[in-house]
C-alpha cells in the first residue's frame, strides 16, 4: 500500500485538495494501479521491439502559414483577473533571495 | 581565481525559430503585436484543440543540429513536461524528453588564437512559453505579474552542452559563436533583447584537477552576454567562498539581478519541480526521410569557421581582419562582392574596418561595384588617401556619380606628370632666388618651404614624390 504522504504529494503536483477519505480512496486506488502495472512489467518481451508511443501512422506535418487567431478580448474572457490587454496573475515567488 | 578549483559550466540555450506561423498551431510569431492578439485553442491549450506539427520548424531544427554537427535523428517523439506556472498556459509543455530530434555534436572556437572545442549533449524540440511582466523590479519582489501569450507555442530549440567550458569569458565567446552560426544559417533571429537567443547556465567548482564533479548551480535570466560572463564570474566567487569555509554548496536554481550584480536563491533542489514526462498522446512520433537529412546538411551555407579560415588562408588576412568580416556577415559579404571586380583582399578590409564601417553604419552600405572603383583609384595612384577619404564620403551622399566621375568634377586627378610639375617647380624656383640660394649654401629646411609652394600651385594634386624627386634634381644640382 502506498503511504499517505505520497498521494498527498502526487495530489499537491496536480493542484488538487483531498479530503481525508479521498486520500484513503487513492491510497487503495494508486496500489491496485502500481500493482497490475507491477504484474505487466513481469511479462517476457526481450524478443519484442520497443515501441514508445501508440501511435503508428507518420504525422502529416503542416505548412508553416499564419492563419487566424482569436480576438483579443475572446482570448482574455477565460481569465479571472485581466489588466490592459494581459491576463493578471498573484505573486510568483514567494520569500526573498 | 583561486589555483585550488577548476570551474565547469554548461550552457542550455533556447534559440527561437523564424517560422511564419507558430509550432503547433498556424497563430502568427510576429514580435510586437498587442498582448494576447496571436492565441488560438491550441496554443491557449483549450480542450478539444488538436495540435499539428510546423514542418518548417522540423526542417530548422535539423539545418541547426547539422550546423553544430549533431546527429540527426530521424526517429523523435514529443512529451509532455507537466508543470504550473503562469506563463504556461496548457499546464504542460510540449518537448522532447528521451528522444530529441539530435543526437551529440560539438562547436569549435577560438578563445583568442586557441582553437577550443565545447560537445553538444543534444538538441530538441519545443515550444516557447509565454512572456511575463513583472510589477516589480524583478520577479522576487512583485506583488503581481502581466501575462501575454503571443509567445507561447513559438517553435524553439533548446542546445544543451557538455560540461566542457571551463571559464566565464569562454563561456561568452561560445555563445557568441553559437548565435553567429544561428544567423548564417538562418534559422533565427538571435536577437537576446527581444528573447528569442536565451541561455541558462550550470555551473560547479571542483579540487583543482578531480575527475568528481561538484555540486552545480543553475543560473537563469541571461539576457545578455555581458550578464553571462558576470553571472558566471560572481558565483564562481560565491562557490569558492563558500567551500573555502569549509561549507557546501545547494543544488538550486538562481536568478541573475542585472541591478545588483548577484545571484540569488530562486529555488532548492528541494522543492525541485516534478515533471512527469509522458509521450503526448496528440502528437504522433517523427519520422525524417534520412535522404531529406542528408540534402539538408548538403546545403547548408559556409559556417563563420569555415569562413575565417577560408579568409585566412586563401585572402592572407590576419585572424584579427578575418574575424571582423566573420563577425560582421554584412560586411564579410560585401567583402566578397567587392573582390569580384577588385581581387585585392588587404586593400579591401582595410577600407572596410576604417572610415567605411562607420559611415556604412550611419547610412548602409555602398554597391560594391563603386568601392571597387574607388580602391581601383588609389591603386593607380590617380588620387591620394585623404582624397579617397573625401571621396568615400561623396559616395555616400550621392549615387548619381561613380568614383571617376567625382575626382574629374573635382579635378583632383593626381598630378604626377613629371614634364608638368617641373615646370611649375622651375618657376618657383625662380620666384625664389634668394632662399634658393640659402639652400645651397645648406639651409636644408628650406626644403619642406619649396615643397609646400609646389603643392600650394597645384591645389593640392601634386604627387608628393614626383615633387620631391623634381625638386632634389633642381635644387641639389646647383649645390655649392
Ligand atoms: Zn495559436
Amino acid at each position: 500500500m502506498i503511504d499517505r504522504e505520497e498521494v498527498i504529494r502526487i495530489a499537491a503536483l496536480a493542484r488538487l485538495d483531498l479530503s481525508e477519505e479521498e486520500i484513503e480512496k487513492y491510497q487503495r486506488d494508486l496500489t491496485d494501479f502500481l500493482t497490475a502495472c507491477a504484474q505487466l512489467k513481469k511479462v517476457d518481451v526481450s524478443q519484442l521491439r520497443a515501441t514508445s508511443h501508440a501511435v503508428t501512422i507518420k504525422p502529416r506535418l503542416r505548412q508553416d502559414r499564419v492563419g487566424p487567431s482569436l480576438k483579443q478580448t475572446d482570448v482574455l474572457s477565460g481569465g479571472a483577473d485581466v489588466q490592459d490587454g494581459f491576463f493578471r496573475v498573484p505573486r510568483i515567488v514567494e520569500g526573498q533571495g | 581565481m583561486s589555483r585550488k578549483y577548476d570551474t565547469v559550466i554548461g550552457l542550455e540555450i533556447h534559440v527561437a525559430l523564424l517560422t511564419e506561423s507558430k509550432f503547433l498551431c498556424s497563430c502568427s510569431t510576429e514580435f510586437g503585436a498587442p498582448p494576447n492578439s496571436h492565441c488560438c485553442p491550441i496554443c491557449l491549450g483549450l480542450p478539444g484543440s488538436l495540435p499539428a506539427i510546423n514542418a518548417k520548424a522540423v526542417e530548422y531544427a535539423v539545418i541547426a543540429g547539422s550546423a553544430l554537427n549533431c546527429v540527426i535523428n530521424p526517429f523523435s517523439k514529443f512529451d509532455r513536461k507537466n508543470y504550473f506556472y503562469p506563463d504556461l498556459p496548457k499546464a504542460y509543455q510540449i518537448t522532447q524528453d528521451a528522444y530529441p530530434i539530435c543526437g551529440p555534436g560539438y562547436l569549435d572556437y577560438y578563445v583568442q588564437d586557441k582553437l577550443e572545442r565545447t560537445k553538444i549533449v543534444r538538441i530538441h524540440l519545443e515550444e516557447e512559453a509565454g512572456k511575463l511582466i513583472h510589477s516589480g523590479e524583478s520577479i522576487i519582489d512583485s506583488e503581481y505579474s502581466l501575462v501575454d501569450y503571443n509567445r507561447a507555442g513559438i517553435p524553439l530549440i533548446e542546445i544543451v552542452t557538455a560540461p566542457d567550458i571551463t571559464a566565464p569569458e569562454q563561456a561568452r565567446l561560445f555563445l557568441e559563436q553559437l548565435r553567429l552560426v544561428m544567423n548564417y544559417i538562418q534559422v533565427s533571429d538571435t536577437k537576446m533583447e527581444e528573447g528569442s537567443l536565451r541561455c541558462d547556465a550550470n555551473i560547479s567548482l571542483k579540487p583543482k584537477g578531480s575527475p568528481v564533479l561538484g555540486t552545480k548551480v543553475e543560473i537563469k535570466n541571461l539576457n545578455s552576454f555581458r550578464a553571462l560572463e558576470r553571472a558566471l564570474e560572481f558565483e564562481k566567487e560565491r562557490q569558492r567562498e563558500v567551500l573555502e569555509q569549509g561549507g557546501q554548496i545547494e543544488q538550486e536554481s538562481r536568478t541573475w539581478d542585472e541591478r545588483a550584480g548577484k545571484t540569488m536563491t530562486m529555488r532548492s533542489k528541494a522543492d525541485a519541480p516534478d515533471y512527469r514526462f509522458f509521450p503526448d498522446p496528440n502528437l504522433p512520433p517523427l519520422n525524417l526521410d534520412p535522404v531529406w537529412i542528408e540534402n539538408l546538411k548538403k546545403s547548408l551555407p559556409e559556417l563563420p569557421l569555415e569562413r575565417l579560415h577560408r579568409l585566412k588562408d586563401q585572402d592572407r588576412l590576419s585572424h584579427y581582419e578575418a574575424a571582423f568580416l566573420v563577425n560582421y556577415p554584412d560586411f564579410g559579404d560585401l567583402f566578397e562582392k567587392v573582390k569580384v571586380t577588385f581581387p585585392e583582399p588587404k586593400a579591401i578590409v582595410n577600407l572596410l574596418m576604417g572610415d567605411y564601417a562607420r559611415l556604412a553604419r550611419e547610412h548602409g552600405h555602398l554597391n560594391p561595384v563603386r568601392l571597387g572603383e574607388l580602391l581601383q583609384l588609389l591603386a593607380d595612384e590617380v588620387i591620394n588617401k585623404n582624397q579617397g577619404k573625401d571621396i568615400l564620403e561623396e559616395l555616400f551622399k550621392t549615387e548619381e556619380d561613380s568614383p571617376a566621375e567625382i575626382v574629374e568634377k573635382r579635378g583632383w586627378r593626381m598630378l604626377s606628370d613629371a614634364a608638368q610639375l617641373r615646370k611649375v617647380v622651375e618657376g618657383i624656383l625662380a620666384d625664389n632666388p634668394d632662399l634658393v640660394g640659402r639652400f645651397r649654401n645648406g639651409e636644408n629646411k628650406l626644403f619642406g618651404f619649396f615643397i609646400g609652394q609646389v603643392m600650394r600651385a597645384t591645389e593640392g594634386k601634386a604627387d608628393p614624390e614626383v615633387v620631391n624627386n623634381l625638386l632634389r634634381e633642381e635644387l641639389e644640382g646647383g649645390r655649392n
